[in-house]
Order: C-alpha cells, then sequence, then structure tokens
C-alpha cells in the first residue's frame, strides 16, 4: 500500500532510487486499517441499533470518534510522520502496542460510560491519554532523529493534536467519573467537545492537508506553506488553550477570545491552500470533497463562535449539540470520504491502467453526490420539520453508500488477470486484500444472518403477550435532577395507563427512557415532556441515557400492584389499605423530602420595620416567564411581580401614601388590585397589555396585613400562577419585637400554567399542594431562625386563590393575634390562641416566645394542607 | 438426571462437535495446509476433509440434531402457532430459521467446491461458519426450564 506521501514524492521528483520502505510495511497498514474499518461498521450499527442501546446519542459519536477517527489518526499521523521526514520507521512493536492500547482504552471507556461502573470508564481515559502522550513523543523523538527537511513543520500539528486528545482525554475522564455537577458539568462538557473536535480531530486535519491538499489538486506546494503553518500553529494551539481554559472556568469572554485566535491560526494555515486554489481549480471528486469538508470546518467554527459568544459557558455545550451533525457529517466524515477518494486507487494499486480505472470508478457521479450530502448537512443542524430532517439523512446515507458501493466495486474489480502491478508494494497489499476477500465476506454474510435472527427473536418483548387491558389512569410528576429521579418507584394497579409528566429540575440536561421504549427528548434545565404509556402490565424500567447517568443511578420502575382495580370503593366504607389503587386517579404526590437543587433560595421571610417617610415610591413590573422552584426538584413556570412569588413587601405606618408604577413586562395582559387603598377600581385596577404601565396612587388609612394581587380575569389563574404579595400596614404604637416574619400562603398547580389540565385543577380548586413564600415545605429546608426567649410576630397572609390558611406554630402558642385590622387577643390578656386563621385574601399577625431551644415547625393546621407543603421549621436556639 | 437428560447431552454434544469440527478446520486445518502443502496436495487434503466433514454432517450430525430437536420441542410443549410468540417461541424460531440458513450456506459449500468456484466456497465457509455460532448464541438466549 502506498500512502498519499509517497505518490506526492514520486511525483515531485521523478523518482527516488532509494525509497524502498520495508515491505512489512504495507500488510501493517493493510491491517491497522482494518480496526479503522470495523470500527466504521460498528458506528453504523450503533447508528441502526439507535434507542435499544444505553446512551445512545454518547456512544455514537464516541465508536465514531474514539474508534474510528481515533485509529485513523493514530495510525496515519505517524505514517506521514516517517514519510515527510524520511525517517526510519520506529519499532514496530511500539506502534502496535499503542494501537492495541488505544483500542483496549476506547472499548473500555465505551463501556464504562455506557454500562458502568464508571472507574472503568475513567480509568480508560487515564490510559487513552497516556497513549497520546506516548504517541506524541514518538513524534517528537523522530523530528529530533531527522534531518532537517521541508515537511517538519507538519509534525508540531500532529504533535499539538496529540497534547489536544490528552487534554480532551482528562476531561472526558472526570466527566465520567461525574466529578462536577450542574453547571460545572456542562461546562467541563463544553471544553471536552472543543478541545477534542478543533484540537485531535482539527489541528491534524489542518496539518495534513498542507501536503495532501496540493497532491490532490495536482500542484505544486506553495512556497509559503512553511511560514504559515508556523504561524498558523502558533496562534491555533495558544488559542485553543485559551478557549477551553475559558469554557471549563466559565469565563464567557476569555473562551471567545481563545477561539477567537484560534480561527485566526486556521485561517492562516488554509493561506497556501488557497493559494494552492487560486493556481489550479478543484476538478476532481476528491478536491472538491475535501473543500467543502473545509468550508464546513469553517461553518462550525462560525457557528461555534456565535454559540460560545451568546451563551453563558453552561449552555454552551446544550447548545453545540445541534451542531454536532455538522461537526461529524460536515467537516469530519467528508475529510474521510474526500481523502479515500484520493488514497483508494493507489491503494488498490494494479499498474496505471488499473489506477485510472479506479479512480474514474470512484468518482462516477461524484458532483451528484457531493452536491446531496452537502444539501443533507444544513437540513441536520437548521431547526426544520421532521420529515426534511430524516430526507437529509436520507441525502447524507445515501451519498456515503454511493461511495461505499463504489468502493466495494472497485475492489472485487481488482480480480486476477490485470495489469501486472508495478511494485511489490502495491502487489502485496491487493493480493491479501483480494485474497481475503471471500472471508469478510462471508464474514458478513453470517453477521448479518445472526443479526437478522437476533431481531427476529427479540421482536415482540420478552414474555407472552397478554393484552392489558386499561382499567384505569393515573399522572405521576417525574422530576430528573441531582442523578437520582423521582419518584424512583411508581406502584399502580395492572391495567393503569401512566401519563408520566417528567420535568428536568436539573441544572443540567438529562431525558428518561422506559424499556417499553417510550423517551422523552433530551430535556434543558427546566424543560419538561409528557410521556403517555400503554396499560401497565409487568414492571417497567426507566432510565436516563446521557452517558453514565444510569450507571450513576438515575433509574425507575414502574411497578404493577397485584391487584386489578376495582370499580371505585364505595365511598361509606373505609377502605383500608386498598384506599391507594382507589386514590390512584388523583393528583401525583409531591416529594416533599427530596432535597431542593443546589441553587435554590429561599424567599426571605424577615420582615424589615417600615422605612421611614410618608410616602412610598416603588416599581412592580409583572412578569410571566420565570421558572421557580416551587416544591423541592420541581420547577416551573410562575407569574410574578418582581420576579418574585409572592412579590415585594410593601411597609408603612397608617396614612402613609403608596406610588406606584405599575409595569407590565409580561407577554398578556395584566393589573393591580392593593386591598390597602380606597379607590375606585376603574382606572387604577384596569388590565394594561404588556409594554403599558400606570401609577397606581394609594393611601393606606387602615392598619392591617392587605392581600395584593393580580386584577387581570381570570383571577384564579393569575393568584394562583403567583402574582400575588403582601402590604404591611403597621398599627399604631406597635411594640416592637425581637423578629418579625412574613409567611404568604399560595396554592401550588403542577403543571405549565395555561395549559387546560392546569387551568381545569385551578377551576375546581384542587392544588397539587400548598406553599409558604412560594415554595412547597421550602422552610422544611432552609428553617427559619429564632432563640429562646425571643418575641417572634409571625405575619401571614392567605393568598388563595380557593383556601385559607390556620395557621399554627407547634409547642409554642400564640399570647397574641391580630386579625384583619383588630386584636382578637392581646400580649397581657389571660388567655392564649392556637391557630391564627384566615379565610382566602385574609392577613394578620400572631405573636409567641419560643419557651426553649428546639425545632417548632409552622403549619396551616387544616393537617391536609400541612402535609402538602404548608409546612416550615423554626430552628430556635439557646440564648 | 433423566432421560431428557440424555437427549439434551446428544443434541449439545453433536452441535459442539459441528460448530468445533468447523473451527478446527478453518482456523487449524486451513492455514497448516496451506503453509506446508503444494497446491495439488493441499487440493486433494482439502477436498477429503471437506468430503468427510460433509459425510459426517449427513449422516450423524443433522439425524441427531433433529431428532432430539423435535423431541426436545415435543416435551417443552412447542406447537407451530407457539413458534410466533414472543419470547420462547420466537427465539427458537429464529433459530431454526438461522439453522436452516446455515445448512443452505452448507450445502452451497460443497456445490461450489465441486464446482470449481473457490471464492464462493469459501464465502459460504465462512458465513457458515459465523451462522453456526449465531445459532449457538440465540441456543444460550433460550429462556431455560
Amino acid at each position: 500500500m502506498v500512502g498519499p506521501v509517497d505518490i506526492r514524492v514520486e511525483r515531485e521528483r521523478p523518482l527516488d532510487p532509494e525509497a524502498p520502505p520495508p515491505r512489512p510495511r504495507a500488510s501493517w497498514h493493510l491491517r491497522a486499517n482494518a480496526i479503522v474499518i470495523a470500527w466504521l461498521g460498528l458506528t453504523v450499527a450503533v447508528a441502526l441499533g439507535g434507542d435499544a442501546l444505553p446512551a445512545p446519542r454518547w456512544l455514537l459519536v464516541h465508536v465514531f470518534l474514539l474508534g474510528a477517527v481515533g485509529t485513523a489518526i493514530l495510525i496515519w499521523s505517524e505514517h506521514f510522520t516517517v514519510a515527510l521526514l524520511r525517517v526510519r520507521t520506529p519499532p514496530r512493536r511500539g506502534s502496535l502496542t499503542r494501537l492495541a492500547a488505544l483500542n483496549a482504552a476506547t472499548v473500555a471507556v465505551l463501556a464504562g460510560v455506557s454500562a458502568g461502573p464508571w472507574p472503568v470508564a475513567a480509568g480508560g481515559a487515564g490510559l487513552m491519554v497516556g497513549v497520546v502522550l506516548w504517541h506524541g513523543t514518538v513524534l517528537v523523538l523522530l523530528v529530533r532523529r531527522a534531518l532537517p527537511g521541508r515537511f517538519g513543520h507538519v509534525i508540531g500539528w500532529y504533535v499539538a493534536a496529540a497534547g489536544a486528545l490528552a487534554a480532551g482525554g482528562v476531561l472526558g475522564g472526570l466527566l465520567s467519573a461525574h466529578l462536577g455537577h450542574g453547571a460545572l458539568h456542562e461546562r467541563l462538557h463544553a471544553a471536552h467537545a472543543e478541545v477534542n473536535v478543533f484540537g485531535w480531530v482539527g489541528l491534524t486535519v489542518l496539518g495534513t492537508l498542507f501536503t495532501l491538499w496540493p497532491t490532490v489538486l495536482r500542484t505544486r506546494m506553495s512556497e509559503r506553506t512553511r511560514r504559515a503553518s508556523r504561524v498558523g500553529l502558533g496562534l491555533a494551539v495558544p488559542g485553543l488553550a485559551v478557549a477551553v481554559a475559558g469554557l471549563a472556568g466559565g469565563w464567557r469572554w476569555v473562551a471567545f477570545a481563545g477561539l477567537v485566535v484560534y480561527a485566526a491560526g486556521g485561517l492562516a494555515a488554509l493561506v497556501p491552500l488557497a493559494e494552492a486554489l487560486r493556481r489550479k481549480q478543484p476538478h476532481t471528486g476528491a478536491s472538491w470533497t475535501l473543500a467543502a469538508a473545509i468550508v464546513w470546518f469553517e461553518v462550525a467554527l462560525a457557528a461555534d463562535l456565535v454559540v460560545v459568544a451568546t451563551r453563558r459557558a453552561h449552555e454552551v455545550a446544550a447548545a453545540l449539540d445541534s451542531l454536532l451533525p455538522l461537526v461529524l457529517v460536515g467537516f469530519v466524515a467528508q475529510t474521510l470520504l474526500g481523502s479515500l477518494l484520493h488514497l483508494l486507487p493507489a491503494v488498490l494499486g494494479g499498474g496505471p491502467a488499473r489506477f485510472k480505472a479506479n479512480a474514474a470508478l470512484l468518482e462516477r457521479g461524484w458532483a451528484a453526490r457531493l452536491a446531496a450530502l452537502n444539501l443533507g448537512v444544513p437540513l441536520l443542524v437548521l431547526p426544520v420539520p421532521r420529515p426534511v430532517t430524516l430526507l437529509g439523512w436520507a441525502l447524507v446515507l445515501g451519498s456515503v453508500v454511493a461511495f461505499v458501493v463504489l468502493a466495494l466495486t472497485a475492489l472485487t474489480r481488482a480480480r486476477p488477470g490485470g495489469a501486472p502491478p508495478p511494485a511489490a508494494e502495491d502487489a502485496e497489499g491487493g493480493r491479501t486484500w483480494r485474497k481475503s476477500l471471500p472471508a469478510v465476506a462471508g464474514v458478513a454474510a453470517g453477521c448479518l444472518l445472526t443479526a437478522a435472527a437476533v431481531v427476529a427473536a427479540t421482536s415482540g418483548g420478552s414474555g407472552p403477550a397478554t393484552p392489558v387491558t386499561a382499567t384505569g389512569s393515573r399522572t405521576v410528576e417525574v422530576t430528573l435532577s441531582g442523578m437520582s429521579i423521582r419518584p424512583a418507584a411508581v406502584q399502580a394497579p395492572v391495567g393503569t395507563v401512566l401519563t408520566l409528566r417528567v420535568t428536568n429540575a436539573d441544572a443540567q440536561r438529562h431525558d428518561l427512557r422506559l424499556a417499553t421504549g417510550e423517551r422523552t427528548p433530551l430535556l434543558a434545565p427546566g424543560r419538561s415532556a409528557t410521556l403517555k404509556l400503554a396499560p401497565l402490565g409487568e414492571p417497567v424500567d426507566g432510565w436516563c441515557t446521557v452517558a453514565g447517568h444510569r450507571a450513576a443511578g438515575m433509574t425507575m420502575r414502574l411497578v404493577p400492584t397485584g391487584a386489578v382495580a376495582s370499580r371505585p370503593q364505595p365511598s361509606t366504607g373505609h377502605t383500608g389499605h386498598g384506599d391507594h389503587a382507589a386514590t390512584a386517579a388523583g393528583p401525583a404526590r409531591l416529594d416533599l423530602a427530596a432535597p431542593m437543587s443546589p441553587d435554590w433560595k429561599p424567599y426571605d421571610a424577615m420582615l424589615l420595620p417600615a422605612p421611614g417617610g410618608a410616602e412610598h415610591r416603588v416599581e412592580i413590573r409583572a412578569e410571566d416567564t420565570r421558572v421557580r422552584e416551587v416544591a423541592p426538584g420541581v420547577r416551573q413556570r410562575v407569574w410574578t411581580f418582581n420576579g418574585t412569588m409572592p412579590g415585594p413587601v410593601l411597609r408603612g405606618r397608617v396614612g402613609d401614601v403608596f406610588v406606584v408604577t405599575f409595569v407590565n413586562a409580561g407577554s398578556m395582559g395584566h393589573g393591580i388590585d392593593f386591598h390597602a387603598g380606597a379607590t375606585a377600581p376603574d382606572g387604577p385596577m384596569r388590565t394594561i397589555q404588556p409594554g403599558e404601565r400606570l401609577t397606581y396612587r394609594f393611601r393606606a388609612d387602615f392598619a392591617g396585613a392587605w392581600l395584593y394581587h393580580c386584577s387581570t380575569m381570570p383571577m384564579t389563574q393569575h393568584i394562583a400562577n403567583g402574582m400575588y404579595g403582601a402590604v404591611i400596614i403597621d398599627p399604631p404604637d406597635l411594640p416592637k419585637v425581637d423578629r418579625e416574619y412574613l409567611l404568604v400562603q399560595g396554592e401550588l398547580y403542577l403543571d405549565e400554567p395555561g395549559t387546560d389540565a392546569h387551568v381545569a385543577r385551578i377551576r375546581k380548586g384542587e392544588p397539587d399542594g400548598w406553599m409558604f413564600n412560594g415554595t412547597a415545605s421550602g422552610y422544611d429546608h432552609a428553617p427559619l431562625r429564632a432563640e429562646a426567649g425571643e418575641r417572634v410576630r409571625i405575619w401571614a397572609v392567605a393568598a388563595g386563590p380557593s383556601s385559607g390558611t390556620a395557621l399554627h406554630v407547634v409547642g409554642a402558642p400564640f399570647d397574641t393575634v391580630y386579625k384583619e385590622g383588630a386584636y382578637a387577643l392581646r400580649t397581657d390578656d389571660p388567655g392564649g390562641a392556637q391557630v391564627l386563621d384566615l379565610a382566602p385574601a385574609q392577613g394578620g399577625f400572631a405573636e409567641l416566645v419560643f419557651p426553649e431551644p428546639g425545632t417548632y415547625p409552622v403549619v396551616d393546621h387544616s393537617m391536609r394542607q400541612a402535609e402538602a407543603g404548608a409546612h416550615g421549621l423554626f430552628k430556635v436556639a439557646g440564648r | 438426571m433423566t432421560w431428557w437428560s440424555a437427549v439434551r447431552f446428544l443434541h449439545v454434544l453433536s452441535a459442539a462437535l459441528w460448530v468445533g469440527g468447523q473451527l478446527t478446520v478453518s482456523l487449524v486445518v486451513l492455514p497448516l495446509a496451506r503453509r506446508l502443502l503444494d497446491e495439488q496436495r493441499r487440493a486433494a487434503v482439502l477436498t477429503a476433509v471437506g468430503r468427510r466433514f460433509g459425510i459426517l454432517t449427513a449422516a450423524a450430525f443433522l439425524p441427531v440434531q433433529l431428532g432430539t430437536g423435535v423431541a426436545l420441542a415435543w416435551r417443552k410443549g412447542v406447537t407451530w402457532s407457539s413458534l410466533a410468540d414472543p419470547g420462547y417461541g420466537r427465539i427458537l424460531a429464529a433459530k431454526l430459521l438461522l439453522f436452516c440458513a446455515v445448512m443452505a450456506a452448507a450445502g452451497l459449500h460443497g456445490w461450489a467446491s465441486g464446482a470449481a468456484r473457490p471464492g464462493l466456497a469459501r464465502t459460504m465457509a465462512v458465513s457458515a461458519l459465523v451462522g453456526s455460532l449465531g445459532v449457538v448464541l440465540l441456543a444460550t438466549a433460550l429462556p431455560a426450564t
């Protein structure tokens, strides 16, 4: 077999009298490249296997890039180095060991990430880093040993590429070990992708093009090549290093600057290629294909620049995901195709006539194939409807398959009877190919037969299909967060039609796939999707398909309970443990004991004293796009005043004037209604449209804890979705206390605001939970503080929309209760109170003294509401 | 340990002999013959090996395999319609079809060797070998009872 460089050398200098590379090289390369072909085959298998595999997207990318492309780069960068430097081949044993170790490491990484345990993957990544460092060292030693030559500069690119994979491998190892969660994980992911694609693959391709491109164009190498190569490498490598550091560290503009420098380096390297282009138009399929690949490289780089400039560092990885087909197909695969188009005729050998015939065969219809592939690539990337995306895949795959068919035809045509081979080397390679062809065909046929049989055998599930009839339905909220799926187990009677509403409450991307085949798309943080399942017959496993997450514990199980759900039980009797089955159709229960997300901040319940002055100016902006953590691990969109639920607290004294500038920054009409003011509703409480503002002026003539809320119909929606807040007007001579807290209680309806199910549940008044200050059980996770013996005043407002509260502190009776403008109980009265009861929209306060250190729950003593989130804790410390 | 164990033993043993025999011929006999024998002798030896293996297949392997296989299926209560059921039935059906394909490939190999079409003969031999490994794979996938 002859590498491209050998061909070029032959062409440039008529003949080198002694250029006899040792013969074994041919068969060595043939065998080494067989590994590449095998990985490519596996890539196709993974692509077709799709959803049946764990972590299919990850696997597809890594089988292709680590297996096929990685092996190819390892083999060919060493081969080119030897050929360009005209040095002796390094010891075969070393090359073989590196190749074996790289493949072993690849297998370890693939197995470790997709099936676990993660130390296998991390170990594989470590081994891979070791191999590429060794590879880089070998290249450096070869350069040292060689005489100064015209092509030595290319090796620098290969060494830098090896360094890039070493860095990328380290990052990959960290990712597989789940080091760094949430945003940090996403940042490392972005850095990992950038350094591997633009470093390991990009630098190698750029370096190779210096010699390959003029060869393909059949022109001389530009005089400026060496200089351009120096400058390009000098810019690209530090640029990439800075970019990767910036992405990993979360410094967006550092990353952007680094990428700009890298892009400048890339452009500098393309200067001699462009010059060659000016000298000679591309005229062959190979040259056009390579040119298209370079264009896609530039497009990918430009898109990458835009992404990095417009996203925060932890959002880059998600945004780059959609660019993946462009890079993999447009740039990497097309580079491979272009190179093969050029190299294969030489590899096949068989004399000048055969060379010509093979080249002509491979180039047959190249214009159409090129057009199809490059038309397909943008369709894969752009946000087009699904059928169009499928058309894109068809175009791309059709083009690739056409090439493969032509290549195989060329291979089989290389039959005995051709002209005698010109060089022993070619003949050796060709003969080996031809000889092994029947065996290869046999293996392929056998594997295909077996695969077909296995597919037939495993189709239609693993057990006898007993049709399960639907007996009921139930909706379950499923939350993906913190490397777990909540609830981890769902029990439902056989035949229940489960609907899973899956929400990603984490700061990184997840999805949910069930063993029965249903799956959500990859969900960005805060996004939701709904899965409707077939009637539950047997236990079904679910898991997150993002690489490594299943192994890390992101699994769930749907378990049918034995009893067939009977008709709704008679309402008279107590149904005992069958109760669960009967209420299965009710709303899903929140998992209030689950941890809050790490980045959740509780609404500050501490109430500040009224500011001085008799006039208070405040701006309140209505918004309806915020996503808040409304219960542990549950994020959903809420409608807010000034971005918080409840809205800002207004506090003043009797007679104070409030001048509120109300701005509608939302996407629909909103208004505002302050109960504390006396004014005709027509003007200030009118609904204003997005972008409009109004001034709402009122004087607080009466003391009390007042509600304010959105005044736009339907108010159930606007209030239930979060548009409420409190106005506190201190009664005259309000005594000073040690601490004041404010709890605004509201109802929680899970779901996207405005959806039919959400609206219906609000109208029926069936909340999924209750919240103090916007989070169900929030103060269980971030307890309120006090000290024993302190007098604590708890202000409360019931925002509803439909339920009030019976506020109670376990273990500490109230000695003062003030409700709706009047004291119901004064501090020096002999009696006490156990509950501050408020109907919807009422407000007041209660005072108590904590007798001793301890943990005192504060609850809505309508226990259903307490158990569904109207629950918090006072942590009382000793003095 | 019942008589059925003996039947199952025969089924497994005969399969092992047939697959193992193919592997031995492909991995041991063929390479050595290529290296040690000249072209004429090699052809003679390989033809003889092929003929003997073919006779063994037709005279011993196939009758034993079919007989014990049918018996085991009968005991298991397999019916024609149950072959379509997902799970045991479908795996068994796939295995039988693959087995038929392997036998067809082996037969083609014999014919191609006789008809002096070495390329086709080799292709068929290798696909029969790989396919029979697939049969073993499916056999291990059958749920045990």
